[in-house]
């Protein structure tokens, strides 16, 4: 594995203990400028990993918390009146970080997260009639709570697609937990230095282009995606009346990066099937609609690309 | 029964006593004043008011004594406050013979028209009494001259008897009802033992059930004993006989039940007591060790049902799975590979790892040994 990443890791588990997909997911969101959406329930260190890698990689970091009566202008920003000299200046919202942590996003109503899309795909934010470019790297994690929850809004599939990843993350194991609760009863927990700079972190970023990838694999990624849209095609007819909406091209894009990025973690210079096989489930688990049948059956979507992937033959 | 109490009392004369008092007048008058003891008495009161300037009214009734018993049948009263006129009626029946002396209670109770107009004011939920003066007066009591009855009577009036049998044949101790009922116009027929004392059976007796409707012409009364009688062996009950006098015809007369023969079957006492002793005396007991017996083989059967579930379990979680199953199917490094790509767990990464350096790289590796490997992992 490359040195600066394993640094990174070693600094950023100073003040997080175990949630390596969580880490995982945020380090390929930020080598492919890709924005990543976690679920889990409360008190899984979602925003002390994220803060983390602010303090680790020497970025701004800010974070927005999504209550039912946010307003687009609040993430945004506003043009406010100066009754001094008579003139209209902007406010900068938010937005303007490197690192943007939208918890409980699926809090807020609709207009609020569609605020986000222009951000989260064009990297630049309009107020008043001015646009402006955000500095990079910009990655924005979204919580979301489970739907289950009382008081949530389903983010529409718009959005969902502008999310490199969807990281699902769950409890600790028991040893990561007793190792968890002994540093934060005696607050032994270690300070996170400044490991990466910014561009160090952009020639990380140069250095993943440069994997390999065979044509073999690149055409493999595509079968996978179209197999989301047309499973009869592939010969899976069986899960066919379980799928509603397949992943769009977006989702080939972001795999095929996610699958570079998970070899370049590695440490390996060219992508394997493995490597797609790590990160299919993360890429696809939001792009792909269940229909109703598959729903009320309690099938999930995981278990949908596992199928994919194990009929599939790999190159 | 005869109905001729009406006929009579046309020939009754009136007696009449007229009084003269503060504010009112009263008169008292009766139907007779010379009577027989238990005899029906009608006695009427009027109060008049002769001072219109006061607003009275009256609070009046007989005194009560254990020498006479009474019940108002009657009251009129006119609406005028003040010139209020209320008449009382009552049927009275002499308890004592002699002289006899009626005695009253009465409170005359004076009042303002203002005072009534003020209790009319409120509403029903605010109801008002009349503040009145109330002042007792004392009535000179009247007299009745009360005759005796002839020997030995019991009744006094006009009377009837009925009487039901249920059944004249019955096992010894079951008993046998009787119900005797008298009817008639006159003083109450209530007798404290309407069978004779001699009689030696068992009886079972309730109070008895009395009807009376009290009006001018005397109390219609109505009088129920209901009785039962048991034995344990035949026996009769000998003429019943009621000695009754009518006053109003001044005669003597009976009411009477004649003999009765009641058949008792006598019945077998020994026959009756249980000579069986249930349940059986106690012997030498041993059934604590069948029991224990018993719960030890549960719980050895408890044991091994767990036991043989907790391997059935086992055996059925390796069979039943179906990664296990499909991981043995796997016949070259490539589709376990993919299969493990399926599954999305990072207990296989290692697994992974030696299966890509074979398939992609220069890796060695055994392909047995890695799918033991990943069948502990999923055990």
């Amino acid at each position: 594995m490359n040195e600066k990443i394993t640094m990174l890791k070693q600094e950023l588990h100073k003040a997080v203990i175990g949630q390596e997909s969580l880490i995982e997911g945020l380090l390929i969101g930020l080598l492919c400028d890709g924005h990543i959406l976690v679920e889990g329930v409360p008190g899984l260190a979602k925003t002390t990993t994220i803060n983390t890698f602010s303090k680790a990689l020497g970025l701004d970091f800010k974070r927005i918390q999504f209550t039912p009566d946010l307003l687009p202008s609040d993430i945004i920003g506003a043009q406010i009146y100066n009754p001094q000299d008579h003139s209209f200046s902007i406010k900068k919202g938010p937005l303007f970080t490197n690192l943007l942590l939208a918890d409980e996003i699926n809090r807020a109503p609709a207009k609020v997260q569609s605020a986000l899309l222009e951000v989260m795909q064009e990297r630049q934010v309009t107020i008043a009639e001015e646009s402006f470019q955000l500095d990079p790297p910009f990655l924005v994690m979204a919580t979301q709570n489970p739907i289950e929850q009382e008081g949530v809004y389903a983010l529409p599939e718009a959005q969902l697609d502008r999310f490199m990843m969807k990281i699902i993350v769950k409890h600790n194991s028991e040893e990561e937990e007793l190792e968890i609760m002994r540093k934060g009863a005696s607050k032994s927990f270690a300070k996170v230095e400044k490991v990466l700079s910014l561009e160090a972190l952009q020639a990380l970023q140069e250095k993943l282009e440069k994997i390999h990838i065979d044509k073999e694999l690149e055409q493999y990624i595509v079968q996978l995606i179209s197999a989301t849209r047309d499973p009869e095609k592939f010969g899976l007819e069986h899960i066919s009346p379980m799928l509603m909406y397949g992943a769009s091209p977006r989702a080939s894009i972001d795999l095929y990066k996610a699958a570079k990025a998970k070899a370049f973690l590695r440490g390996n210079d060219f992508v394997t099937p493995a490597d797609i096989g790590y990160v299919i489930h993360d890429v696809l688990r939001h792009r792909i609609i269940l229909s109703y049948e598959a729903r009320a059956k309690g099938i999930t979507s995981d278990e949908m690309i596992s199928k994919i992937v194990e009929t599939l033959p790999i190159p | 029964m005869k109905h001729n109490l009406g006929k009579h009392l046309l020939l009754f004369s009136l007696f009449l006593v007229q009084l003269f008092a503060e504010d009112f007048t009263y008169r008292i008058t009766t139907d007779s004043t010379e009577v027989y003891l238990k005899e029906a008495v009608v006695l009427t009161v009027e109060l008049n008011q002769t001072n219109p300037n006061v607003v009275l009214f009256f609070d009046f009734d007989l005194h009560p004594s254990k020498n006479y018993t009474f019940h108002r049948i009657d009251t009129k009263q006119s609406d005028s406050y003040q010139k209020v006129k209320t008449d009382y009626t009552y049927l009275l029946y002499p308890l004592h013979a002699g002289d006899l002396n009626i005695t009253f209670d009465l409170t005359k109770k004076v009042t303002t028209k203002e005072n009534v107009a003020y209790s009319f004011s409120g509403d029903r939920d605010n109801v008002k009494g009349i503040d009145t003066q109330n002042i007792p007066i004392t009535l000179p009591p009247f007299q009745l001259h009360i005759k005796a009855l002839p020997k030995a009577v019991q009744l006094v009036g006009d009377f009837s008897l009925e009487y039901k049998i249920k059944k004249h044949q019955a096992k010894a101790y079951e008993p046998l009802p009787l119900q005797i009922t008298i009817k008639g116009t006159g003083y109450p027929p209530l007798l404290e033992n309407i069978l004779p004392k001699e009689l030696n059976v068992t009886r079972f007796k309730e109070k008895p059930i009395l009807h009376t409707v009290n009006t001018k012409e005397g109390s219609q009364s109505s009088v129920t004993y209901p009785i039962a009688l048991s034995h344990t062996q035949s026996f009769d009950l000998h003429t019943i006989v009621l000695n009754a006098f009518n006053p109003k015809t001044d005669k003597a007369y009976t009411l009477s039940i004649p003999k009765q023969h009641f058949e008792i079957q006598r019945v077998d006492v020994n026959s009756l007591v249980d000579k069986i002793d249930d349940p059986k005396p106690l012997q030498g007991d041993y059934g604590w060790l069948t029991s224990l017996f018993s719960y030890l083989v549960v719980f050895g059967a408890g044991v091994l049902t767990a036991l043989t579930l907790k391997r059935k379990k086992r055996i059925t979680i390796n069979k039943t799975d179906p990664l296990i199953e499909k991981i043995e199917a796997c016949q070259d490094a490539k589709a376990l590979l993919q299969l493990l790509m399926a599954t999305n767990s990072r207990q296989f990464a290692s697994n992974i790892e030696k299966l890509e350096k074979h398939l992609y790289g220069n890796g060695k590796m055994n392909l047995k040994k890695i799918k033991q490997d990943i069948l502990e992992k999923i055990v």
